[in-house]
């Protein structure tokens, strides 16, 4: 059941915290998608504190292992991390706390997000509900699948490429990344200052939409942070589409070789037109589309190995050693990150070197000015952008790799854009292909989250694709 | 097209305070050649003119906050991950022996 079912349902409010808890231990051996389990006892004690009315009351929810949470251990799924524990609570934590939600655990990601199968967590791979053989999607594979699952209704990720988007097309569910400044990023362990954001998972439109009320605000201790008002998001998603103006992606969509998927597609836009949206094919210039991965790859890569020059070993996390503070240093960062971690900081480090700045990170980001330039030019005449999130269902652990190539290189890696120019995008499950879901990307103009809603709402009403759960017991 | 050598990737590394195994730095390198292909793609685009895009939203900040001392941490709480404390000081290998 979703979040409004769970609060409407006669079981004991106490009753879904444990049941999920119960069930994210039975499903574990399966998926692998925790990597810390909470205690709940004492939140349930605490939620006599909360309304009953709060927004999550009772409701058990799952956290990314990059959320901080103080005093519990929080690793972002690397070895270097494997011993941290915040000493802080990240402010999503405090705000989902204070809306009556329980944290039941902390979910495998790719290690530090830097990737997008989370194959590379060190916890080990996550496994896809529809088809263990199959990746989760990353870096929020974790999340991703113990909401797919049904273990909980809710779970945070983040996503800086992709990385809520792509795994909830994968795992059938709803994946959202607002606005950039919308959700406080304080006590989020950072991958790319200018790229990342907060996101979430749910089941349904409807929970989507008011976890949003609950997440979105102001926050000082995030510069970043968003004076923007939070609307009554639930109210205002009617699922209305009548008069919509709505972008299809041209240069994705005539990618489409499964006659499965297309005619899935063609459907969906037909009866989206039929409620009295205008449909109509768009394209983008497909050299700048093409410019997505580099542009992507060189900023993240760049911003990451800055951020995360301040994993030592010495003032927190795992410590290898014992000669200097250089030796503990060296010796800490070569055994406590993976080698693709190595791989991507080496990559950053090339780019930010005073030689080739200019050539590399400032071209990057010029380009990116061009690629949000001309997704504005599209969105200054539709209401929203949309596009299939992938070009088939998850792909098989062993085809996967979080290497570079040149294969699919718009489909594959387009939904990174509404990074670049931090407009809100979500997910929306809408078709099959060899009984695994594929979603649909939804990308509205800035701080226009009402808008994006109510195309997935009339999407899911559609499909009536609500609260789908693959059990994998 | 611009080769980046072994030796190069491993300076790299040791600015980054750590080690590659040989397999790792191979690594790099053959992904360094996809990575050089792809930076063609940005070399062809004109972007003559175009201010760099840092952030997705350039409002500017016109106002500065009190000058009041807030969320600090405490000493125990900023030592409490440290392997080795004494008197609120993280302790490090002696440099001088």
């Amino acid at each position: 059941m979703d979040m409004h079912m769970m609060k409407a349902s006669r079981i004991a409010t106490s009753e879904h915290a444990r049941i999920a808890v119960e069930k994210a231990h039975q499903v574990q051996p399966k998926l692998n998608a925790m990597v810390t389990f909470c205690d709940i006892e004492e939140q349930l004690e605490h939620l006599k504190e909360i309304p009953t009315d709060a927004k999550f009351y009772g409701v058990p929810i799952v956290l990314k292992d990059n959320v901080s949470t103080k005093g519990i251990r929080t690793t972002a799924s690397s070895r270097i991390l494997d011993d941290y524990v915040p000493v802080y609570d990240a402010e999503i934590v405090t705000r989902l706390r204070n809306a009556g939600a329980i944290i039941i655990g902390k979910s495998s990601m790719d290690e530090l997000g830097m990737g997008g199968t989370n194959l590379s967590a060190a916890t080990g791979p996550v496994y896809n509900p529809y088809d263990l053989s199959r990746i989760s999607g990353g870096s929020s594979g974790g999340s991703a699948v113990l909401v797919a699952s049904g273990v909980v209704p809710f779970a945070i990720g983040t996503d800086t490429g992709d990385s809520v988007r792509k795994p909830a097309s994968y795992n059938g569910i709803i994946g959202v990344k607002p606005t950039y400044g919308r959700i406080s990023r304080y006590g989020i362990i950072p991958y790319a200052s200018s790229l990342d954001h907060v996101g979430y998972f749910t089941r349904s439109v409807r929970d989507a939409a008011l976890a949003l009320e609950v997440l979105a605000g102001r926050d000082d201790r995030d510069m970043t942070s968003s004076y923007h008002e939070v609307e009554a998001f639930e109210s205002l998603t009617t699922g209305s589409i009548q008069g919509m103006k709505i972008a299809v992606l041209k240069n994705v969509s005539e990618m489409l070789i499964d006659g499965e998927l297309k005619q899935q597609t063609d459907d969906l836009l037909d009866k989206l037109r039929n409620q009295g949206a205008i449909v109509e094919e768009v394209s983008m210039k497909e050299m700048l589309l093409k410019a997505a991965l580099p542009v992507y790859f060189i900023i993240s890569n760049c911003e990451a190995t800055a951020n995360h020059s301040n994993l030592d070993g010495i003032r927190f996390g795992v410590q290898h050693g014992d000669q200097s503070y250089e030796d503990i240093m060296i010796q800490s960062r070569s055994q406590g990150f993976s080698s693709l971690i190595h791989k991507r900081f080496v990559i950053g480090s090339y780019g930010l070197s005073e030689e080739n700045q200019e050539r590399l990170l400032r071209k990057a980001q010029k380009v990116r000015r061009l690629i949000v330039e001309e997704l504005q030019r599209i969105l200054s005449e539709y209401d929203a952008i949309v596009a299939p999130a992938s070009l088939s269902g998850a792909p098989k652990i062993d085809d996967s790799a979080d290497q570079l190539s040149l294969e699919y290189l718009i489909a594959e890696n387009y939904m990174g854009i509404a990074n670049f120019s931090g407009y809100p995008s979500m997910t929306v499950p809408y078709a099959s292909v060899d009984h695994l879901p594929v979603g649909l990307n939804i990308t509205c103009r800035a701080f226009d989250e009402v808008t994006m809603f109510n195309l997935a709402l009339a999407i899911e009403d559609i499909t009536g694709l609500r609260d789908s759960i693959q059990e994998v017991l | 097209m611009e080769r980046l050598e072994k030796n190069d990737i491993q300076q790299l590394a040791k600015q980054l305070m750590f080690e590659l195994t040989e397999e790792e730095a191979q690594a790099i390198q053959t992904e360094f050649d996809v990575l050089q292909k792809q930076l063609q793609l940005l070399e062809e685009i004109d972007t003559e003119g175009v201010e760099e895009m840092v952030y997705p939203f350039e409002t500017p900040t016109s106002f500065l906050r009190e000058d009041e001392v807030e969320n600090v941490l405490s000493v125990e709480d900023a030592l409490k991950n440290a392997k080795r404390v004494k008197t609120d000081y993280i302790v490090l290998p002696k440099v001088v022996k």
